[in-house]
């Protein structure tokens, strides 16, 4: 089922964040380099995770991906085009084909809207009319195993795993190539951890789309993945097929990660 | 032996504002021996912290209580009446979830315990601060460098270790450590749990620690009390808990977690936990259990089972009460 | 065994109809809330009907009546309940109908207020840069500026009148509203579902309306609500000071004003209307202040205690 479009790709991507220095160097601006020289495809129908751990980087790595944090060097391209070559309006409809769903559902809903407006955003000035959205809106909800009855309902109603369903929802109603999510199970409860899990995968098969993961857990990641790409101090240090990286890691932080996974089994 | 925490009955409560009670804890009885390391595992909302905050004594003003809970023979919890004179903060120490929050952030770690040191021994800062040093050697930080940081400038794993001593440092016999480990990456993790292991053996320290990850708690737990919306579903001890769970609800959570290199079907748990405003009539966990049958209709009592102890209809048989 | 079935997620705060059944539910229970309701109440009927509730209207718009003179300075009477004034007009009346001046001023100032200072905070939080430096520039400016000290500046340039007081008062209270604002919608632009939005496409328009504003308006406009009793004390100090509203205009501050020179032996013609102006910003201010407790979930706890 893959086949070889390729839908993001990274070359030689160095990123980071504007900082003043100390003491003399405040009078300058510099950028504190996080992100260090970054290389990785995602091709159409792909099932990528990211593995890295608080301070890998993989949250400047997600912004440069989405289009929201410039790379002081290196090419970024989103199904074929080179998102920072683009103005804001333009980049914006390349980035339509991409569906996101941040880490934090508690920060990801509007308190003050419903979910059925939440998750119909997206579609809203795609000259789709408003019948049509309605019907997206009802397939959607379906597809997260969500019932109607949460439509008219605000997140503060919702509990932590039907809020993420939600945040699906939205995220593949414009029908995507890739989807990205950001620690889509670390907010959750271990037993619905699984039911989200499945889920996504369901997503992968019945769209047909692309999905990229960022998670700490080599666990999820493993169910969650064809491929894994292993993010330590800005770098990547390990990338393969999960099953091999997990049985044959190369480099001693992969060894780490999985020795500490394992010590309680 | 003596009894660390002893538990009979306890039931805790918030008023909420429509004078309503809203019960999170509906009758938990437990023994914690001086000593063990005992585990309160469960999901969110289903109560653990709610016991580990009435054992601390941290509970807010509107909070209501039944039933008894006893620290080291003293009466802490008895009905909606609690003391903790003598024990909030002498005898039980308490290690909170985020340690970047639980520590001051305009004070030095070496400025933080002595206000506790002093207010515990009444010792100046000059012995203080080699007591403290000593309880930061104790866990495993260096003691002159971190005595001068501010807590924003320690990484998580050594935040998290600070607080440690400072609990320790009130010379607590038993410490709550409330999800020690959620907030730090996977390989922390492991560093602290041998960490905390190292310090039961060394200080003889009754450890109580809240978590959410069973396989964890089986791993260093002496034992286990499973918590499930308010109440306990099962006791037993920390190795046999992944083994041979008694409950239903213990087996599935052990089949919900991933394990690596292992590829079996993951299965989760379908529905969501009751609330705690939700009546519930008959086993807690039954509308979710795939083994219900119909005496789960019916609350069930605990029976005692050689390994442990279970509420759940289908030891009846194999079982006294 | 449980006391319970209120599933206390039915109750929708995201809405302020959600927000006005939580409170006359719970906090009508409230006597802090009941007083000042009471209190607000009160003013706003009488803000509407007082030229027909009161026994001398003509007096109490200012109109000095030929045989007022002989009747100067009376104290407390049956015929005048609050005596009379320096020229014999009946103070009740005059008092009485004030509350509509004060009214007026109050809407009119925090509402200009808000809307000047909601639209600058949201636009400097969204557009940030430029933007957001002259923002906070300009804020930092006017709110440190007494507005006594802008209507001493605008009687000169406007002369004596509603608008002096009016202008005077919006000019420093709408840089506190966009400082509140600013600095609530700066964490509402932090939030993913900004993010999400800017990257659905929806123009910077939609975002603020839908996304930002909406979740900033609530807690600016309590803060209004309980700025209410301040802005009226600041609207009557201009006005005692002969800043703004001429000499006997039916306005609290201006009474007190004319009362001043005869303090000695007619204390009453400042005390009613200093009364009322007391009573009137304290009513705003317990309603305001419940208010925030309804929205602030933490300081909503069980404070019952101490009320």
């Amino acid at each position: 089922m893959p086949n070889n479009n390729v839908i993001v790709s990274l070359r030689d991507v160095v990123a980071g964040y504007l900082t003043t220095g100390k003491g003399w160097r405040s009078l300058f601006k510099h950028v504190n380099v996080v992100l260090k020289n970054v290389n990785l495809r995602i091709c159409d129908g792909e099932r990528v995770t990211i593995i890295g751990e608080s301070g890998s980087g993989k949250t400047t790595l997600l912004k440069v991906i989405l289009g929201l944090l410039k790379p002081v060097r290196g090419e970024v391209k989103v199904l074929d085009k080179e998102i920072y070559k683009l103005p804001w309006g333009e980049r914006v409809s390349v980035l339509r084909q991409v569906g996101y769903v941040p880490q934090d559902p508690y920060k990801a809903l509007n308190p003050k809207l419903r979910v059925k407006t939440i998750i119909s955003e997206p579609l809203e000035h795609m000259s789709i009319k408003p019948r049509e959205i309605e019907e997206r809106v009802y397939e959607v909800i379906k597809m997260v195993q969500l019932s109607n009855k949460v439509l008219d309902k605000y997140p503060n109603e919702l509990s932590g795993g039907m809020m993420q369903r939600v945040l699906i929802a939205r995220s593949i109603i414009h029908d995507p190539e890739i989807l990205i999510l950001d620690e889509p199970t670390s907010a959750l409860d271990v037993s619905i951890q699984a039911q989200i899990i499945e889920l996504i995968n369901s997503i992968h098969k019945r769209l047909e789309l692309a999905i990229l993961a960022v998670t700490h857990d080599l666990g999820v990641a493993q169910y969650l993945s064809d491929r894994a790409i292993i993010l330590y101090k800005g770098s990547i240090v390990e990338e393969g097929y999960i099953d091999e990286v997990i049985t044959r890691p190369r480099h001693e932080y992969t060894n780490l990660l999985i020795a500490s996974y394992q010590v309680f089994k | 032996m003596v009894l660390a925490v002893r538990a009979r009955n306890l039931r805790v409560g918030y008023v909420d504002e429509d004078e309503n009670i809203l019960w999170a804890v509906k009758g938990v009885s437990f023994e914690v021996n001086q000593g063990e390391v005992f585990c309160l595992v469960g999901e969110s909302g289903c109560g653990k912290s709610t016991i580990g905050n009435t054992i601390i004594g941290i509970l807010p003003p509107y909070a209501v209580t039944d039933g008894e809970l006893h620290v080291f023979g003293k009466p802490v919890v008895r009905g909606n009446h609690r003391d903790y004179s003598g024990i909030r903060g002498r005898i039980v120490s308490y290690v909170p979830q985020n340690p970047g929050t639980s520590l001051n952030p305009y004070q030095t770690i070496g400025t933080q315990l002595y206000y506790v040191l002093n207010s515990v021994y009444g010792w100046d800062k000059k012995k203080s601060l080699e007591v403290a040093k000593k309880y930061l050697s104790l866990v495993e930080l260096d003691p002159e460098e971190t005595v001068d940081r501010y807590p924003h400038e320690l990484s998580g794993g050594m935040q998290q270790r600070a607080a440690i001593a400072i609990a320790l440092s009130t010379g607590a016999k038993i410490v709550v450590a409330d999800e020690p480990t959620s907030a730090l990456d996977a390989h922390l993790r492991l560093q602290l749990i041998k960490l905390l292991m190292k310090l039961k053996e060394s200080e003889s320290l009754t450890l109580v620690m809240i978590t959410h990850d069973l396989v964890a708690a089986g791993k260093i737990c002496d034992s286990v009390a499973v918590v499930y919306a308010g109440e306990i579903l099962e006791k037993c001890s920390g190795s046999n808990v992944i083994v041979e769970p008694l409950h239903p609800y213990t087996q599935m959570l052990a089949d919900a977690v991933p394990l690596l290199g292992f590829k079996r079907r993951l299965k989760s748990i379908p529905g969501e936990p009751p609330r705690p405003d939700e009546e519930v009539t008959g086993c807690v966990f039954a509308p979710r259990c795939h083994l219900a049958f119909e005496k789960c209709v019916e609350p069930p009592p605990h029976f005692k089972v050689y390994k442990g102890e279970v509420a759940c209809w289908r030891y009846a048989g194999n079982a006294k009460q | 065994m449980s006391a319970v079935i209120s599933d206390s997620r039915k109750s929708p705060n995201s809405s302020v109809k959600g927000l006005y059944q939580n409170l006359t539910r719970r906090y009508l229970r409230r006597t802090k809330f009941k007083i000042g309701l009471v209190i607000t109440l009160v003013v706003l009927v009488l803000a509407l009907v007082s030229p027909w509730v009161v026994p001398y209207p003509d007096e109490g718009a200012g109109y000095v009546p030929p045989e007022a003179s002989q009747r100067e300075k009376e104290p407390p009477s049956l015929r005048f309940f609050f005596g009379t004034d320096t020229r014999g007009r009946d103070l009740f009346s005059r008092v009485i109908m004030g509350v509509r001046s004060a009214v007026i001023q109050i809407t009119t100032v925090i509402s200009l207020s808000l809307l000047i200072g909601l639209l600058a905070g949201v636009l400097a939080a969204y557009f940030k840069g430029v933007v957001e430096i002259i923002l906070n520039y300009l804020v930092e400016l006017f709110i440190s500026i007494p507005a006594v000290i802008i209507a001493l500046v605008l009687r000169l340039a406007l002369g004596p009148g509603l608008m002096t007081v009016i202008a005077s008062l919006v000019t420093t209270w709408w840089s506190w509203y966009a400082r509140i604002t600013y600095v609530y919608a700066r964490s509402v632009m932090e939030m993913d579902y900004v993010t999400l939005a800017r990257l659905s496409g929806l123009s910077p328009l939609k975002i603020m309306t839908r996304h930002v504003m909406r979740n900033v308006l609530t807690p600016v406009l309590v803060q209004a609500v309980t700025d209410m009793g301040s802005v009226l004390l600041e609207a009557s100090t201009i006005n005692f000071l002969g800043l703004g509203l001429p000499l006997n205009s039916p306005e609290w501050g201006v009474i007190m004003l004319e009362g001043l020179s005869v303090l000695e032996i007619a204390p009453w013609i400042s005390a009613y209307p200093g009364f009322f102006l007391l009573v009137t910003a304290l009513g705003f201010s317990l309603v305001g202040d419940t208010l925030r407790e309804e929205i602030d979930p933490r300081l909503r706890r069980r404070w019952r205690l101490w009320f």
